[in-house]
């Protein structure tokens, strides 16, 4: 068994090493954004009218409004009619079998770790391959239809099952809810869509990878999950991008949904390309999730370990409507070099005796701004109301910035809200214990960090904490000595 | 479209500053005069918040003080009142001011020490004007509206100044006393205070009043502690539920000085207190404790901002809350440390009690770092009491009822125990127990 | 050649000189203590020898196997085979004990040109030597030295010691803060990693730890200088007179 950390310098090297790009053909859409784009995507994927008219609503709604700016972060301004709202690989229609895939797309997942097979590494998980503005492969969808689970991409559930995309598409995130919900609502492209039955549990993890491939491009990918009474998934996604001197725009929209005492665990291992180390290039990740904890004693987990991005955006958030209700939410974000994290959740109490936990270790070196941002809300009518919240930051030198933001709103006397936070760096205590072991610098602060982070590294499914805790050591590279 | 984050005062502001401008104090003096103008404009151009301001999210004020109020004028205020908020004992020095106005008839500012000055600023505009400017100037970079609007409308205010080393063994009582049974209006004192090095005083401040008339009292003040320069400054804050008190502090301290500060918020229909702690050089010490009890539909703002501007500072915010009625209390309170800060240790706690079940508490709590050799932390709570300890004085023989009035009043009792004088003290212990449900039965059988 | 050879090494610590020139030799397989009151530089000795930043070497030299030790980052003493049991063991959230030694063996190994432990046989290894401490199992699995009483942090220093199998191990004040039952254990577990090629430097305030453990020799230092070596019988010496004493009779 290889060490982890050695693994990743005999990998990397240093480098952001998902950085390439596949010379595939592609069809993209000209840059701008107008009605004619929308109805062109709507018509391009084969939407039902209501779809169309939804999509246009959202995009009156997004001209209205403005880009939200209390977050700290910092970039030039986007223009939004520079940027194509639709890019596909070429090919006449979705392949029939795993193995029609263009060997350019495999070779590319191949590339990245994921190959596009139902065996080996990937054994037990189902994958869900999105290439820019469409899903090109979903493994395992046999075996899963065969328990009445759905999985497949959010493209393919319009076709086959609008009625379900049409009772829940919208419901948690509507079009209007901000900035970029909005904007994502009037030009999603794929994205995955699962849906588990009643009182199923999914044998496997269910998974989606996103890939941006085509230059001045921005993704836009929307991901529906249903669990319905009693069921039970745990759904991973994992994200990466060539190296590109420009900025990209990723805005993405997830809603979640558990009815009576179903459970979600949603992962997230975010690895967009960062951008140089002068800040040069990057992914702009806005993205909105969302779950609703409908049911009675249902639960919604988020994991996140957040690496990636020039700017990250993101407040995964509970609705915790049914009563005894569960929201979590764990979270690790690095940032390196001139990365800006503005990062968080929400846990809005509705029911009574919902629960709520927030775990955030935030982990900011060279000159990068790492901020945790969230809410906890609890309403009048949650009775007995609990929620603990803990944030610890640790910054690597002193040119970076490491901030938390918590608002805790309480409206319910029997309620109790708890909230710690505190700010470290490393100890120069453990860097020398570590070093006087033997171990070097460099690998002693991956290993203290990893250390930091492990309450959220321990929620991560199996298959994906070895990835996730090399990554980590890869974003810290070149922050200490 | 962008929808309005600040809204412009209202017409009257400016009728009024036309008409009263050359009635102001120090308005002979063109340099005075030219500020009121700046600052005036400056006013319009920050625009009064709205809760879409992200300081202001909690707190609506617009709707006090939208409109422009007659400037207050003293009174001739109820004796009794004022003699039963006579704190820091006999020997204490005190400046009364009646609706913002300092009335020297009945302060006492006699047989101050060598280097201890007192001085109202109406006083210095007859005497000193060239002083004035650069003792009501904000900083350029103040961003509050009510700052400014402070330095435009001024009326009243005093200057006490230590010379370095002098440490007077009375404290200074400033009383303020709203006397709203007739009149309603506004008024913007001003206070200045500066400590030598190694100057120490121990201030107290106290804000009550009777009456319904609507007031609003827009309360700026300037501290500038030297170098090992210590100040004690505690604030009772109980006006009338018909007032608004909106109270701004900026507090400057220099190497090794050290300001402990002890607050509470004990009254009035809205107060906010703006608490601006600038730690500017090494070794400085903030401890700042705060009680907050709105009831009814009172509201309390608690707005603090420590800035860790050099190293080996060490800054303790402490608040507590309890909340009862339809009332709302807020804190936000940020803690900033600066990159040049290193070796900072910072630390704040929050912990509030909800009493109702139509009470709400909002509390943000902050942290932004730019070192990274520091020991910063915070906690916050929202709750109510402990079962546990409840379950305890109950298993002791105590009726439940009472059992929940003594936590109570042992929770605030954690901040009040930290107010250093009696008197102060003992004024706030009965404000306390006036709030606490059943606080009248936890006397009458001895428990407090 | 001699393991190690400390020749008229001195440094500074916050601008203060703590070493004033201290000189000593040790061969393989030979045991040294080295005692004197609080503040004489015994630590710091140790410190330097373990190369952690803010001890200021200003004069002297460190042979270790012929090598240069001080111009050496911490982690190549380590590789070339020095281990400091340190008098404070840090604790590391979140980083297990087992996953710790892993990484530090393989770290050791690599340096050497060898192999990475098999997982099978490390774990053979590290409950052969966590049995040899009577150092619970549980223990492997928590988080570094986190939670761990003064007795378990000091036994969990010399698990590593029984683990990384270091040439020289530096034992700083390995005595202090334990009672007399886990001062036996400790004791017991250094003596059976005695023997052979492997050298100890032990320091120590008192004398008691050198009942359990018996030396070659004995130095005793004094206002950072090595007043006086000599047999085991000097500890008992010192005992008897205390350093003050001692410190007037050489002067």
């Amino acid at each position: 068994m290889s060490s982890a950390i050695e693994t990743v310098r005999e990998v990397t090297g240093g480098e952001y090493k998902w950085g390439f790009t596949t010379p595939v053909e592609e069809e993209t859409a000209p840059p701008g954004l107008n009605e004619d784009i929308i109805r062109m995507i709507s018509k391009k994927k084969g939407e039902p009218d209501w779809l169309t008219a939804w999509r246009l609503e959202a995009y009156r709604r997004w001209q209205a409004m403005e880009e939200p700016k209390w977050a700290k972060v910092h970039y030039p301004p986007i223009d939004f009619q520079a940027i194509s709202y639709f890019a596909a690989p070429k090919q006449k229609e979705r392949p029939k079998s795993l193995d029609d895939i263009d060997p350019e797309i495999r070779r590319t997942y191949e590339k990245l770790g994921i190959p596009i097979r139902e065996q080996e590494i990937l054994a037990g998980v189902a994958v869900d391959y999105v290439f820019d503005s469409v899903s090109v492969a979903t493994t395992f969808k046999q075996k899963l239809e065969e328990l009445g689970i759905i999985f497949c991409s959010i493209s393919e559930a319009v076709r086959d099952h609008p009625e379900l995309v049409r009772k829940y598409l919208g419901t948690v995130v509507p079009p209007g809810d901000n900035f970029y919900a909005a904007l994502n609502s009037a030009v999603f492209t794929d994205g995955s869509f699962v849906y588990v039955p009643k009182g199923v549990r999914c044998p496997m993890e269910l998974s989606t990878y996103f890939r941006i491939n085509a230059a001045g491009t921005g993704q836009f990918e929307r991901t529906l999950i249903i669990a319905d009474e009693g069921s039970y998934v745990s759904y991973l996604e994992g994200c990466t991008a060539p190296m590109r001197d420009e900025n990209q725009l990723h805005a993405a929209v997830v809603e979640l949904i558990a009815l009576d005492e179903a459970e979600i665990k949603y992962s997230t291992v975010q690895n967009w390309y960062p951008g140089d180390k002068d800040g040069k290039g990057g992914i702009y990740n806005f993205v909105t999730k969302r779950g609703l904890c409908k049911g009675r004693r249902s639960k919604i987990s988020w994991t996140q370990v957040e690496t990636g991005s020039a700017i990250t955006w993101k407040y995964p958030s509970c609705i915790l409507q049914g009563e005894e209700s569960v929201g979590e939410f764990y979270s690790v974000a690095v940032t390196n070099n001139h990365q800006q994290a503005d990062t968080g959740t929400k846990m809005v109490h509705i029911g009574k005796r919902t629960r709520s936990r927030i775990v955030s270790k935030g982990i900011a070196a060279g000159r990068s701004n790492n901020t945790y941002r969230g809410l906890v809300k609890i309403m009048r009518g949650a009775e007995g109301a609990r929620n603990y919240t803990q944030c610890d930051s640790l910054l690597i030198g002193d040119r970076c910035g490491a901030h938390t933001v918590p608002y805790i709103e309480v409206r319910n006397r029997s309620a109790v809200a708890e909230h710690e936070a505190t700010t470290s760096k490393i100890s120069d205590d453990q860097l020398f214990y570590c070093r006087s072991r033997g171990i070097s610098e460099e690998d002693a602060v991956a290993l203290i960090v990893n250390g930091f982070c492990r309450e959220v590294m321990d929620e991560l499914p199996m298959e994906f904490a070895v990835e996730a805790r090399k990554l980590l050591g890869i974003s810290l590279e070149g922050s200490v000595g | 479209m962008a929808r309005a984050r600040t809204v412009l005062p209202d017409p009257s502001y400016e009728e009024l500053f036309t008409r009263a401008r050359n009635r102001l104090p120090g308005s002979q003096l063109p340099e005075l005069a030219e500020l009121r103008r700046q600052a005036w404009r400056r006013v319009c151009e920050i625009g009064l918040p709205t809760s879409r301001v992200e300081e202001w999210k909690y707190t609506s004020i617009l709707g006090r003080v939208q409109k422009a109020l007659p400037l207050l004028e003293a009174t001739a205020p109820p004796l009794e009142q004022l003699k039963a908020a006579f704190a820091g004992g006999v020997e204490a020095r005190r400046l009364i001011f009646v609706n913002g106005r300092l009335v020297p008839e009945l302060s006492h500012t006699g047989g101050l020490p060598d280097g201890m000055a007192i001085t109202s600023l109406e006083r210095l505009a007859a005497r000193q004007p060239e002083r004035l400017a650069a003792l009501t100037r904000p900083a350029e970079e103040e961003g509050s509206a009510f700052a400014w609007l402070n330095a435009a409308f001024w009326t009243s205010g005093a200057v006490v100044e230590l010379a370095a080393g002098v440490r007077p063994q009375a404290p200074l009582q400033l009383l303020f006393f709203q006397d709203a049974r007739e009149q309603a209006g506004m008024t913007h004192p001003r206070l200045v205070v500066r400590l030598g090095p190694g100057a120490r005083l121990h201030l107290i401040e106290s804000h009550l009043g009777e009456g319904e008339a609507g007031q609003w009292v827009n309360l700026v003040g300037a501290v500038e502690l030297g170098e090992g320069a210590e100040l004690v400054h505690e604030v009772m804050q109980a006006p009338p539920q018909s007032a608004t008190l909106l109270a701004r502090s900026r507090i400057q301290l220099a190497a090794g000085a050290r300001l402990v500060r002890n607050i509470a918020s004990l009254g009035g229909g809205l107060v906010r207190n703006e608490t601006e702690v600038h730690l500017c050089g090494s070794g400085a010490e903030a401890l700042l404790n705060g009680l907050y009890m709105p009831m009814e539909r009172e509201h309390v703002d608690q707005f603090v901002r420590v800035h860790h501007e050099q190293p080996g500072c060490h800054s303790d915010q402490f608040f507590k809350g309890i909340v009862g009625g339809k009332a709302r209390a807020v804190f936000a309170g940020r803690i900033m440390v600066y990159r040049d800060a290193q070796k900072t240790n910072a630390y704040q706690a929050n912990n509030n009690l909800l009493l109702s079940d139509e009470a709400e508490v909002d509390t943000k709590p902050e942290l932004e770092i730019f070192a990274d050799d520091v020991k910063c932390s915070h906690g916050a709570t929202v709750g109510a009491l402990d079962p546990s300890a409840l379950f305890y004085l109950r298993a002791r023989g105590l009726p439940q009822a009472v059992a929940e009035s003594l936590l109570t009043y042992a929770f605030a009792g954690e901040v009040l125990e930290r107010v250093v004088d009696p008197h102060l003290r003992g004024q706030m212990a009965r404000r306390v127990l006036d709030r606490v449900p059943g606080g009248g039965a936890l006397e009458a059988e001895g428990l407090v | 050649m001699a393991l190690l050879e400390i020749e008229d090494l001195r440094a500074r610590v916050e601008g203060k000189e703590i070493l004033k020139g201290v000189s000593l030799s040790l061969e393989a397989g030979e045991v040294h203590a080295i005692m004197g009151p609080n503040g004489s530089g015994k630590s710091t000795l140790a410190y330097v020898l373990a190369g952690r930043d803010g001890y200021e070497v200003t004069g002297g030299a460190v042979r270790f196997l012929g090598e240069d030790l001080l111009a050496m980052e911490p982690e190549e003493r380590a590789a070339a085979g020095l281990f400091l049991a340190m008098q404070y063991p840090v604790e590391i959230p979140g980083v297990s004990n087992m996953y710790f030694l892993r990484q530090a063996l393989n770290a050791l190994r690599k340096a050497r040109g060898e192999e990475e432990v098999k997982p099978g046989e490390f774990l053979k290894q590290v409950r052969a030597a966590a049995e040899l401490l009577g150092m619970p199992q549980e223990l492997l699995k928590r988080d570094i030295n986190v939670g761990f009483s003064g007795g378990e942090k000091k036994r969990n220093e010399i698990l590593q010691l029984a683990v990384l199998e270091p040439r020289l191990a530096v034992l700083d004040e390995t005595d202090s803060g334990l009672d007399i039952d886990a001062l036996k254990t400790v004791a017991q577990g250094v003596n059976r990693l005695r023997g052979g090629e492997r050298a100890f430097l032990i320091i120590t305030h008192y004398q008691r730890l050198l009942n359990h453990i018996v030396p070659d020799r004995v130095h005793v230092m004094v206002d950072g200088r090595i007043l006086r070596s000599g047999g085991k019988e000097l500890a008992l010496e010192l005992e008897e007179r205390g350093y003050e004493g001692f410190a007037g009779k050489a002067a």
